[in-house]
């Protein structure tokens, strides 16, 4: 019924209401990641450049698939999506893969043959956006502080929270709770409540930081607040990281030239740490322009949401938009030595492929919602 | 649209518009991030990747020769076979130490080693398997290779030393530094693995010569200290180190071990005109080679084990008393002091009373009267328990010194005995005791307290020869030279001995008479023999006629001796032999000498009816 897929004349104007600078950035910066990941791996096409490529032509294909699919559609199964993922994050807490001691990954499989190995915390992050920008578009404003709203929001964000946490993977517990936090912002909740509430959690942190955290989490966080107490351990990875950063200087070394990417002294700068490489290879400038890029496009993102009407669009183009942002500022923070090593990838430019998919099927529903911009969506007064 | 959800969405939009400048904001702290660690720490972060990314490696610099006079070798630096395995590129250790087993002998102690080594380094740092290699195992094992992936043939550079053990009482060996040589030198050298220092000999004495200075090496290394790229330009090359050019002549010196054959003793043939030393043996030997690759227990006893004790350098370490050889330091004490003319006869009876006490001469039935000459022809005891009476101890110590008895030289090696030139004095302060004349009596034939080493008993008669300097001794080419002192003896006392010492060797009824004995035409030898007692001969065997040195036990015969040089006119080189218990009568020694100075003489050009002009100028 929504799905217009197969209507060529709808489709074609889709095509043409697409904002394509927001595409062509997008995919730049893919193109960017591409080269660092040839360099990070000191010029091999083959270990992960060629496989980045690939994985962005057809990412972007599958998100301009996804824009031009009806919003109704993902307005309709906006909860039954929420609950099929949350089922299975659970189920990894249940029968999950354990790599490198933490349990993210569940085996999807009919009998005894595996169809996917997948994150469902990854999925959560689109599928949490989603059900809480439905929850918003439904609830009528006056109710997002009251006991109802706020309720209904806890749940939707603290229950797949408590699952990550237990994987346990700190890094997407607190983008999700950001994330989460900032749509209730967002959907207009009373700052009273909200203050209280952020008042409340900086008292609970230390609390949290003793009872709720693993060693290697609390040991990550130690070093981060004093990065010489153990050079050669956890903390090398940011000094290594700032030395390949403030080597660059003004030009950088050149592509294919950064002594710290070659020499392997930063660890996984194809992947967390590949900031460094642009970093390291061309200096202040180019990695000035690369955190440009990023302003752009979200900058592209937040002026789409506000040309949207409806509460369910712009919660969810903000949502993802606040997504993305957050990757972007966490990974950054940490390599510049401004936050703890928590594992959270260079969205478009780092080499990985759950994260690349994630990010553009959020840009895909992004450029959707816009496009559906004036499209009705069942109103909320109905239900009041 | 109702006015309420319009207001909704300018709520959104406004908080949105907070959100987004929160947003602005971080990006603004991440970018000043950008240009404080970019643009105004940059310096410094560039000087740390410098650190990170280059060290200096040393470089080791190679071992100096050791050479002889004409530059064969004698310590070299030969191709060392060895195998070594990288941990990283090994799949299992444990099968492949297992495997290897099979093709090469690998001791349990060694495989301890080996994991001990494999878990000190990183994974990439080669561990050493074996070394020493003989070229047989090595090729078998560079075939097989292929089977031990991560195992890798090596060939480096190990010393090692030609000729069979001849020279290793004087060059010494190498050995890896102990806990001490850790401690006592502070060359960073040392602490390189594999890396060799002298233990003995030259090779130690030298060892700062010969182990030149380490380099520097600029490399890049990645985070886990592989080396990624040298820089071989600008650096410091190492220092070789020098070679050491030995005075001695290995042609010389193998001719010397012939003639040694098994017998136990040692020689020395010295320039009388320069002092240099040509040859310089303690026999037996043993191979060097054994200590420098590790030797075995079994090897390690079987050496321990000779009562000829081949690692005993006889030569420099060995206190022997001279003997008869010291009779021309007796003559030349009485000439000088004037005590005697040479013409006085002295009557042998074969035995001399004093006190309680009886000395006897070697000859049975004494040799009756004899003269000076005599005395020394026949080596006649009697005559120099009278003479020595006369003279006096002090000043038959006294010319024993200006010969070199008691005397420790300086050759650039370690290790040398100063022997014992006893005197009153001297008794005194070691013993406790006074001295005796009987104590004179033992001395004037050699015998009592009096100590030497052949290098002595060499340069005694090397100055006797000369006659003019006060030959020392010298070893390394260029090194230790200083213009010899005069010996200030009356040339015509000189002459006189060196006349008797002709008679020894060149008349009939001489104790190392041999018709044209040196075989080199009219071109004669002059020299001494000694008979070192072993043991005391005590008055039942001396009256039962039954005493035959042959019949004794190896370890109680006597020790053989002679001392010469020839040619008797313009001498040229002095030689001093000692055969350990070789027996009465000095057949072998004399037998050994003459041969050695006959070689040695033929190998500087100097043959029958060709002696040599003096027209080499002594180093006075």
């Amino acid at each position: 019924m929504y799905n217009l897929l197969l209507d060529y004349k709808k489709t074609t104007s889709k095509f043409s209401e697409i904002n394509w600078l927001l595409v062509v950035l997008i995919f730049g910066l893919g193109l960017v990641g591409v080269a660092m990941i040839y360099a990070a791996t000191g010029g091999d096409w083959l270990s992960g450049a060629r496989q980045h490529f690939y994985r962005m032509i057809f990412a972007t294909f599958f998100m301009l698939f996804i824009a031009i699919i009806d919003l109704r559609l993902w307005y309709t199964i906006s909860y039954p999506f929420y609950l099929v993922v949350l089922v299975l994050l659970i189920s990894v807490d249940l029968m999950g893969v354990t790599v490198n001691g933490s349990k993210r990954w569940v085996d999807l499989q009919i009998v005894n043959y595996q169809l996917a190995r997948i994150q469902p915390s990854e999925i959560m992050k689109l599928a949490i956006v989603l059900a809480l920008s439905r929850f918003y578009h439904d609830l009528p404003r006056w109710r997002v502080s009251s006991i109802y709203g706020l309720l209904g929001a806890f749940l939707i964000i603290f229950v797949p929270m408590f699952f990550i946490l237990r994987q346990p993977d700190l890094g997407t517990t607190l983008l999700v709770a950001a994330t989460g936090l900032s749509i209730i912002f967002l959907a207009g909740i009373n700052w009273r409540l909200l203050a209280s509430f952020l008042i409340f959690s900086i008292i609970s942190i230390p609390l949290f930081f003793i009872f709720g955290l693993q060693t290697y989490q609390r040991e990550r966080i130690l070093t981060f607040l004093d990065p010489t107490h153990d050079p050669s351990g956890a903390s090398y990875h940011i000094i290594q990281s700032k030395i390949a950063l403030g080597s660059g200087g003004f030009n950088g070394k050149g592509f294919m030239s950064g002594t710290q990417r070659q020499l392997e002294y930063v660890p996984e700068n194809r992947t967390d740490f590949i900031f460094t490489v642009i970093g390291e290879e061309f200096g202040f400038v180019g990695s000035l322009s690369a955190i440009a890029t990023y302003m752009v496009i979200i900058g592209i993102c937040v002026w789409l949401s506000v040309q949207c009407k409806q509460v369910y669009s712009k919660l969810l183009i903000l949502g993802f938009t606040i997504t993305f942002a957050l990757y972007v500022f966490i990974n950054l923070a940490m390599i510049m030595g401004l936050a703890p090593v928590v594992g959270v990838p260079l969205p478009l430019i780092s080499y990985g492929g759950t994260v690349l998919l994630t990010v553009m099927t959020g840009f895909g529903l992004i450029l959707s919602a816009y496009i559906n911009r004036d499209s009705k969506l069942p109103s909320s007064k109905f239900k009041n | 649209m109702g006015d309420s959800d319009r207001h909704n969405l300018v709520s959104i939009n406004r908080r949105a518009a907070l959100l987004g400048s929160l947003g602005a904001g971080v990006f603004g702290v991440l970018s000043s991030r950008l240009y404080y660690l970019q643009i105004l720490k940059a310096e410094d972060y560039r000087a740390l990747s410098d650190d990170n990314r280059f060290n200096f490696n040393m470089t080791i610099p190679s071992r100096g020769r050791i050479l002889d006079r004409y530059g064969n070798d004698l310590a070299i630096n030969s191709q060392n076979f060895s195998l070594v395995l990288i941990p990283e590129r090994v799949k299992d250790i444990e099968a492949t130490l297992l495997k290897l087993k099979q093709v090469l002998s690998l001791s349990t102690s060694n495989i301890t080693r080996i994991k001990k080594n494999i878990n000190k380094h990183a994974s990439f740092v080669p561990v050493l398997i074996k070394e020493n290699l003989d070229w047989g195992t090595f090729s078998r094992l560079n075939f097989k290779t292929p089977d031990f992936p991560g195992v890798i043939p090596q060939v480096g550079l190990g010393r090692s030393y030609p000729n069979d053990g001849l020279f290793s009482h004087t060059i010494g060996y190498v050995g890896s530094p102990s806990a001490r040589d850790l401690l006592s030198d502070k060359d960073p050298l040392l602490k390189q693995p594999s890396f060799k220092i002298g233990k003995t000999g030259i090779e130690s004495s030298a060892d700062k010569l010969l182990r030149g200075s380490s380099g520097k090496l600029k490399v890049e290394v990645n985070a886990s200290g592989r080396i990624v790229r040298e820089f071989p330009d600008g650096n410091d090359a190492p220092k070789n180190g020098q070679d050491i050019w030995l005075t001695l002549d290995s042609e010389l010196q193998k001719k010397a071990a012939e003639l040694f054959g098994n017998d136990s003793g040692g020689i020395v043939v010295m320039d009388v005109l320069t002092g240099e030393i040509r040859t310089m043996l303690s026999m037996p030997t043993f191979n060097g080679n054994l200590f420098v690759s590790g030797i075995t227990q079994k090897q390690m006893d079987e050496l321990n084990n000779d009562e000829r004790r081949p690692q005993y350098n006889k030569v420099l370490a060995g206190g022997y008393p001279p003997a008869s050889t010291f009779k021309m330091v007796v003559m030349l004490a009485a000439l000088e002091g004037g005590i005697i003319n040479t013409k006085d006869k002295i009557i042998c009876r074969q035995k001399v009373n004093l006190g309680n006490r009886t000395f006897h001469c070697w000859k049975r039935g004494g040799h009756g009267p004899v003269n000076m000459r005599d005395a020394l022809k026949n080596s006649c005891d009697v005559y120099f328990y009278e003479l020595s009476q006369k003279v006096g101890i002090e000043n038959i110590a006294s010319m024993g010194r200006k010969l070199g008895f008691g005397e420790k030289f300086n050759i650039g090696l370690n290790g040398l005995k100063s022997g014992i030139m006893p005197d009153p004095k001297w008794k005194k302060l070691k013993l406790g005791a006074n001295w005796q004349l009987g104590d004179t009596l033992n001395a004037s034939i050699g015998q009592g307290f009096v100590l030497s080493t052949p290098l002595q008993m060499a340069v005694m008669v090397a100055r006797l020869a000369n006659g003019k300097a006060s030959l020392t001794p010298n070893l390394i080419i260029g090194q230790n030279l200083s213009k010899f002192k005069s010996l200030d003896i009356d040339p015509s006392h000189i002459a006189f001995v060196q006349k008797s010492m002709l008679a020894v060797c060149e008349e009939p009824g001489g104790t190392a008479y041999k018709k044209y004995g040196l075989e080199l035409g009219k071109l004669q030898i002059a020299g001494k023999t000694g008979t070192g007692q072993v043991r005391g001969i005590s008055e039942q065997e001396r009256r039962s006629k039954l005493r035959k040195d042959e019949d004794l036990p190896w370890k109680l015969r006597d020790h053989n001796l002679f001392v010469g040089y020839a040619p008797f006119k313009n001498p040229r080189f002095a030689v001093s032999c000692l055969v350990e218990h070789g027996g009465t009568g000095s057949k072998r020694a004399i037998e050994i000498s003459r041969s050695i100075l006959k070689t040695a003489l033929l190998r500087d050009g100097i043959s029958a009816g060709k002696e040599i002009k003096s027209s080499i100028a002594t180093n006075v």
